[in-house]
């Protein structure tokens, strides 16, 4: 993905009911056109959806970033649960030692798997 | 709806709802008749579960948002009935809203292990900041070993990943 598509992603993202395509190339800084092939390969990567749109009269499309389920297993390193879930300590995440015990999960679980 | 079998058989799932109502909790959720609504002492005579634990059970769950109950009015007595039954196909909506809020903690971390520099004591096991280290000459505060560097790299980049990947996942990379 270049740049220039991440940012338009990003932009997209950020607007969580959707941008007018009109709107995208002007905070894009670019023209119409260039912005038209940025939009075709994000909906090509399947990242965002396009619902016609009528402004003034004028045909346009509204841009919104497709929303995927989350992944539960994010919270799992080595099979061991997030310590933060359903935690009820004073929150001091910099020196949480059971949050270090988690991390060495991860790094095990990166170089086993 | 999805059953409650086959949301424990995600590994993740399960050990969230492990986490948040512990082993007796999850015989409840199991033995709970599904798509029906029950009193918590109907809830409990029908599971042998003791009616404590039932109703701690079925609160963690409300205030979650994974379990919703309906309040009866007796026209005669005036009293009141709650009747229970499982929200638990909201389980990965839940779970999405406790990592957006945990990430804030993650990348607090990150941002922690990336600016500082740490030292080890090999006798004690515990970690200090450079700061720390050097205001006691990089001699262990408590039994006076020398300190030694603590490379925290593969920490770091394994964290970073994590990090990535969730904000990835939750669409705002």
């Amino acid at each position: 993905m270049t740049e220039q598509e991440e940012e338009a992603l990003h932009i997209i993202q950020t607007h969580r009911q959707g941008i007018l395509q009109s709107e995208l190339w002007k905070e894009l800084n670019i023209d119409s056109r260039k912005c038209s092939r940025i939009v075709k390969r994000l909906l090509d990567a399947g990242l965002i959806e396009r619902i016609e749109y009528r402004s003034d009269g004028i045909r346009t499309y509204l841009l919104r970033a497709k929303t995927r389920a989350i992944d539960p297993s994010l919270i799992l390193a080595g099979g061991e649960i997030l310590p933060c879930i359903g935690c009820e300590r004073e929150c001091v995440p910099e020196e949480c030692s059971l949050l270090l015990d988690w991390m060495y999960q991860l790094v095990l679980e990166e170089y086993q798997g | 709806m999805v059953s409650v079998a086959e949301l424990l058989s995600d590994p993740a799932i399960e050990a969230y709802i492990v986490r948040l109502i512990g082993e007796e909790g999850v015989e409840l959720i199991k033995r709970f008749p599904e798509e029906e609504e029950y009193s918590d002492e109907e809830l409990a005579e029908r599971t042998g579960i003791n009616l404590n634990s039932v109703r701690h059970t079925l609160y963690s769950l409300y205030e979650k948002r994974l379990a919703e109950y309906r309040r009866l009015k007796n026209t005669e007595t005036g009293w009141l009935t709650y009747l229970w039954h499982l929200r638990l196909d909201r389980i990965r909506d839940v779970i999405e809203e406790d990592i957006k809020y945990i990430l804030e903690n993650l990348e607090a971390r990150l941002a922690y292990e990336e600016r500082n520099d740490f030292y080890m004591c090999k006798h004690c096991g515990v970690i200090y900041t450079f700061t720390e280290s050097a205001s006691w000459n990089f001699e262990c505060p408590n039994c006076e070993e020398m300190l030694e560097h603590f490379d925290n790299e593969l920490l770091v980049a394994a964290l970073k990943k994590r990090v990535k990947k969730i904000r990835e996942s939750l669409g705002s990379a």
